[in-house]
């Protein structure tokens, strides 16, 4: 980062290696955003291009300082500084490249992409040489191919030919490019380097042998990640990469180095020789174990899911998912409930038909009044199910749906939007200058948002600062403080660090939804809102930016108030149903002790887990990868899953169960298929349906004076949120408390690494 | 132009022994011309000999029934290949086989392509062989579902139970057929499995059934999922270094044949 | 009247098409009363030599049930193809080439028939 000053010469050289560096692609999507950036990184010319202060001429010196080049003889407008391999990107050829990746900073160490340069005296590596004006590059000439062919010779000369028995075979950048570009012939006699695997904990197989130094995971740790477990010891033929001393890998994002990793020799523990990626099913989808909304890519074979990855998303997840997303899946076939159940004379649950449970639950619900019926919606429900039963509770006359997560409802409490959503968004922290975190711990409630917090610290000189517990970010912050008198004090402008908010130009406020769950939970909100106001006026920012936010941290909380559902168990635990219908409620809120003896719970979800044990009747739902559902993300972006799996045993999707028993109940809703239930929940909300859309939040002031309304008292006690550290992160949901992978994670993080080893197959 | 092609086409196809072995020298030096030239040992060299003689049949036959033919090519496995009209089948195929330089007197196949894609999307193809000349013919002639194609049974008896399979597995009807039926598929089978429209799965599963004491057919309920293999690599793949596929057969001039009769 | 023509304006508006056997709908149509009567004639041989439980009277309602399931045909080319079909059919019936299992298939007797309300779909299984 050194260069930020002393490099203001055009043509001076650039460094490359500079993380600052790899945020300037061209064909980034977000290049108007990140080019400020690019001013201070690189040249002085293409420093005023784009700085909102410069004028007309700016933009005309921008565009004569496009320079030239040529690709294979046809001619490209590229900015000075691009690479000669984005170049090629842009006039639509690919380099074949091993070190490179976008999102990372330029190693060139690989040598893959070499490209002959007309009239050079050799090839040039085509990542991390800028283009000059006028240079023909020759991407497939004869002298291009055989630097190819040469590099592949050399980097298959410690390779082992093990394809056959590798995970990575079928998607593996060696064996295709060797395809490719690679000779037919060997001409390698000699004995082949070994190396010792490492044991970097239960995600990740190391088979080291295979690694052919291309550094991306180091990068990745060290970049990305934000920790710096992994390196490379030795050199020349001895060089390892590792974590010298025997460790875990220990990042909640761990998983991605097994998708960066060129080769086979980082591959996932878990799905090890269990399939081939051409013999899978891949269904796009929407990961829910947080609110975040990754995307991702369910692989499925025989109707069985075999492994998660991530999907292309640069607005939620850019390319990373988060380890829960990615190894919990084997939760998904453990602890299953498969079949209605019943619970018999003597307190026992027993298996029993569709139709018996239903008639029961009918039953139920028609001999009792309408508002003695209550329902508590969990973590995982999706739109589809939250609207068929907030309309069948409807029909039946009561108005008791609830979440089992908290939110504040006094003062505009869930009326205005802007309240309970996460208004910057998430791409939108790349653009902030300063952030003010409130009783979270974004690292483990929303991996993929403090990645992006991440990266935006790392690149764009991000301030972040921190009211609440001092936890481990995978980035420096200003701690103010843990209690909740620092808040007053923000918000009245006395503590020191007002000036700094006030000072900031963009500032963003997130408050964690943990520490909305405390009974202060109102004035905490209140106080938020105002101290967002605050800085918000002070920083005289464009009308369009938002200021407060709120992180959530299940999947379902934003379409539930979307759909009105009240946040909170309080009006049940004061009104005890006699009825009590659990939608996946596995957060334990509401116990037997809350309710009367006589009264009746209803469990309708996927896991047996905390909820199904306490209830009457259980009606097995579809998990995630089951269904198709509508999810909200903390954002409101609304996205929808897909089914990659059926759903096992007797198990039917949620809308349809609670659409059965409308019918038998004698109070039909009007939906007999899925797009029928879109409309529907159209009807209620349309951005509910508009896929991949972030509807617009808005009244922050309203919210603000309303919430001044509410009582301002806030407890003494410290904002500490729920996930402190990275052991707490695993398991927070009925599925992944019931995936063996997350568990021994949970293991391995509090006894080391060589607590879960297992001997190693291969 | 025809009298002299009649002259190479005798002396190609063998009255002078002398000539024979001229061409084939001439072929060993083509041989050995393409090896030069082509050192890819993957690479079938050309035969340039094979080929011309080839050609200038086709050009000959072509000359002579420019009603019906359409378009000769020679493809690059040196298959010498007719593309005719439907309505020429009974004459092409007399012609081929009785006329005195050709004599495909063998019927050894005749099969149906399914391109859907096409207006007409069944090409009914004969190959035939003859023993005179030692040497191969292939007509191509197209139709769709509701056409009748000429049946080949009053030139070559082999057509017999060809024509019944094309029938049974492609639904093509032959005018004129002595017994077209059913060869392959069970009574009572509905549809036509080699068309491309038709599931691979097909329609109907068999199962002994224990109540009614017979077998019986139901639509057919995979209880298995289907294997599908994806062959594509997740990652990166690199269009822009995939070779063109070879390009077409090149067509030889031929009649250019009037697009209707 | 009408159905010359109809012939006429589909002659008309499409080429003129090798026909297969009829010439207009209303040859068509005298194979089609043919052929009708071929299997009508038939169905009590088959009954009493394929040792069928049916009566010629359930046997008749199928065949009538089965041309009428095509009766909206009405090109010519398609009505000659269908009875080609189905006098295949009839001369492995007659023949008996054919076995009782074919000749029952008919009548579909094992098949249960697909659920169409929401709640027996529901029951029955995960995406009727």
């Amino acid at each position: 980062m050194n260069d930020d000053n002393n490099n203001n010469q055009p043509k001076t050289k650039l460094n490359f290696r500079s993380p600052l560096f790899w945020s300037r692609r061209p064909n980034s999507e977000s290049i108007m955003l990140r080019l400020p950036t690019v001013g201070r990184a690189l040249a002085g010319a293409a420093k005023g291009s784009l700085a909102p202060s410069t004028t007309v001429h700016t933009s005309m010196r921008a565009a004569s300082n496009m320079v030239e080049v040529f690709v294979d003889g046809k001619p490209v407008e590229v900015e000075p500084g691009t690479t000669v391999l984005q170049a090629c990107e842009k006039a639509g050829i690919q380099i074949p490249r091993f070190c490179y990746h976008e999102r990372l900073s330029v190693a060139g160490n690989c040598r893959m992409c070499l490209v002959e340069i007309e009239k050079a005296p050799k090839p040039v590596a085509a990542c991390a040489m800028p283009v000059m004006k006028g240079w023909n590059i020759l991407t497939n000439s004869e002298k291009t191919r055989k630097a190819r062919e040469g590099v592949m010779e050399f980097l298959l000369a410690n390779h082992p030919l093990d394809c056959p028995i590798c995970d990575q075979g079928g998607e593996c950048d060696l064996q295709d490019q060797s395809m490719q570009f690679g000779s037919d012939r060997s001409r390698f006699t000699e004995g082949k380097r070994a190396v010792e695997d490492k044991n970097i904990g239960p995600l990740i197989k190391t088979i080291m042998t295979r690694c052919i130094q291309c550094t991306r995971c180091v990068r990745f740790a060290s970049e990305i990640a934000g920790v710096e477990d992994l390196g490379t010891t030795g050199r020349g033929n001895n060089l390892q990469i590792g974590t010298y001393v025997e460790k875990m890998f220990m990042s909640e994002l761990s998983g991605n180095v097994i998708d960066v990793c060129p080769v086979g020799a980082l591959t996932s523990k878990p799905y090890a020789f269990t399939a081939r990626p051409w013999e899978t099913r891949k269904t796009e989808s929407i990961d829910v174990l947080d609110a975040v909304g990754s995307n991702i890519v369910v692989s499925t074979r025989g109707g069985e899911v075999m492994r998660v990855m991530p999907r292309l998303n640069e607005d939620v997840n850019e390319e990373w998912i988060s380890d829960k997303t990615r190894f919990s899946y084997d939760g998904l076939k453990r602890q299953r409930l498969t079949q209605p159940m019943v619970k018999d004379d003597s307190g026992q649950l027993t298996p029993t038909t569709w139709e018996d449970a239903l008639t029961r639950i009918a039953g139920a619900l028609q001999s009792v009044q309408g508002s003695e019926v209550a329902a508590i919606a969990g973590g995982l429900a999706e739109a589809e199910a939250l609207i068929s039963l907030k309309d069948l509770l409807n029909r039946l006359d009561s108005e008791n749906l609830c979440t089992e997560e908290v939110f504040p409802m006094a003062g505009a409490g869930t009326d205005l939007r802007s309240n309970y959503l996460l208004n910057s968004r998430i791409a939108g922290i790349e653009e902030c200058d300063l952030l003010l975190l409130i009783g979270t711990n974004p690292r483990y409630e929303a991996p993929m948002f403090n990645a992006r917090v991440r990266k935006s610290w790392l690149h764009n000189e991000l301030r972040v600062a921190m009211v609440g517990h001092n936890v481990d970010l995978s980035y420096t912050y200003d701690h103010l403080g843990e209690d909740t008198s620092v808040l007053k004090e923000l918000a009245n402008g006395t503590h020191p660090f007002c000036q700094v908010l006030s000072a900031a130009k963009r500032p963003v406020v997130v408050v964690g939804s943990g520490a909305l769950q405390r009974d202060d939970g109102a004035a905490i909100l209140s106080v938020v809102s105002t101290i967002a106001q605050n800085a918000r006026t002070s920083s005289g920012v464009e009308e369009g930016w938002k200021v407060l936010n709120v992180l959530h941290r299940v999947a379902s909380q934003v379409a539930a108030l979307d759909l009105g559902y009240k946040a909170g168990v309080d009006a049940i635990r004061k009104n005890p149903p006699k009825v009590l219908f659990l939608l996946g409620a596995d957060a334990g809120c509401i116990t037997r002790a809350d309710l009367p003896k006589d009264s009746l719970i209803i469990y309708q979800g996927h896991h047996g887990d905390v909820g199904a044990p306490m209830a009457d009747i259980i009606l097995p739902g579809a998990a995630y990868t089951e269904k198709n559902a509508t999810y909200v993300n903390t954002e409101g972006r609304s996205q929808h899953t897909r089914v990659a799996v059926t759903p096992p045993g007797a198990a039917r999707e949620d809308w349809k169960i609670i659409r059965a028993v409308s019918e038998l109940a004698g109070v039909t809703l009007p939906y007999d298929s899925l797009d029928e239930v879109r409309s529907r929940l159209a009807e209620v909300s349309p951005h509910l349906v508009r896929y991949d859309d972030v509807e617009e939040a808005n009244y922050f002031k309203q919210a603000n004076e309303l919430a001044m309304a509410v009582n301002q008292d806030l407890i003494a006690a410290p904002l500490i949120p729920p996930q402190l550290t990275v052991k707490d992160f695993y398991m927070t949901d009925s599925i992944s408390r019931a995936s063996q992978t997350m568990a021994k994670c949970v293991k391995a993080v509090t006894e080391g690494a060589a607590a879960v080893d297992e001997p190693s197959v291969c | 132009m025809a009298a002299s092609l009649v002259r190479f086409v005798r002396g190609g196809l063998g009255r002078s022994i002398h000539v024979v072995r001229n061409s084939c020298l001439l072929q060993q030096q083509a041989r050995l011309q393409s090896s030069t030239t082509e050192n890819r040992p993957t690479v079938r060299p050309s035969d340039a000999v094979t080929h011309n003689k080839l050609a200038a049949f086709g050009e000959y036959v072509a000359e002579i029934m420019p009603k019906y033919i359409q378009q000769v090519q020679v493809t690059c496995y040196n298959e010498l290949e007719l593309m005719i009209h439907p309505d020429g089948v009974i004459p092409v195929l007399t012609f081929l086989k009785d006329h005195t330089n050709a004599q495909f007197r063998n019927m050894i196949d005749l099969t149906a392509v399914d391109v859907p894609t096409r207006q007409n999307r069944f090409e009914i193809v004969y190959n035939f062989l003859s023993l005179r000349y030692n040497s191969r013919i292939r007509v191509k002639t197209y139709t769709d579902e509701l056409t009748p194609v000429d049946s080949a049974v009053p030139v070559h008896k082999a057509a017999n139970w060809y024509e019944r399979e094309v029938w049974d597995m492609f639904g093509v009807f032959f005018a004129n057929h002595p017994d077209l039926r059913r060869i392959l598929t069970d009574y009572g089978f509905e549809g036509h499995p080699f068309r491309k429209d038709f599931p691979l799965s097909g329609y109907v599963e068999v199962r002994y059934d224990d109540e009614v004491k017979r077998m019986v057919a139901e639509p057919v309920e995979l209880s298995q999922e289907f294997r599908k293999f994806d062959l594509n690599t997740p990652w990166e793949v690199f269009p822009a270094y995939r070779e063109p596929k070879e390009a077409a057969p090149k067509l030889e001039a031929g009649d250019q044949a009037p697009e209707k009769k | 009247m009408a159905s010359t023509a109809a012939a006429r304006t589909a002659a008309g508006a499409a080429k003129v098409v090798k026909p297969i056997f009829s010439r207009d709908l209303d040859e068509a149509k005298r194979r089609v009363r043919e052929l009708y009567r071929a299997w009508y004639r038939e169905i009590p041989h088959t009954v009493s030599i394929f040792q069928l439980d049916i009566t010629n009277r359930q046997g008749r309602d199928k065949l009538r049930e089965m041309f009428n399931q095509n009766k909206h045909v009405t090109d010519p080319r398609v009505i000659d193809m269908l009875v080609i079909k189905s006098k295949m059919e009839l001369e492995e019936t007659i023949k008996v080439w054919k076995q009782k299992t074919h000749v029952m298939r008919y009548f579909k007797e094992t098949e249960e028939p697909r659920p169409t309300d929401f709640l027996s779909k529901f029951y029955q299984g995960h995406d009727p």
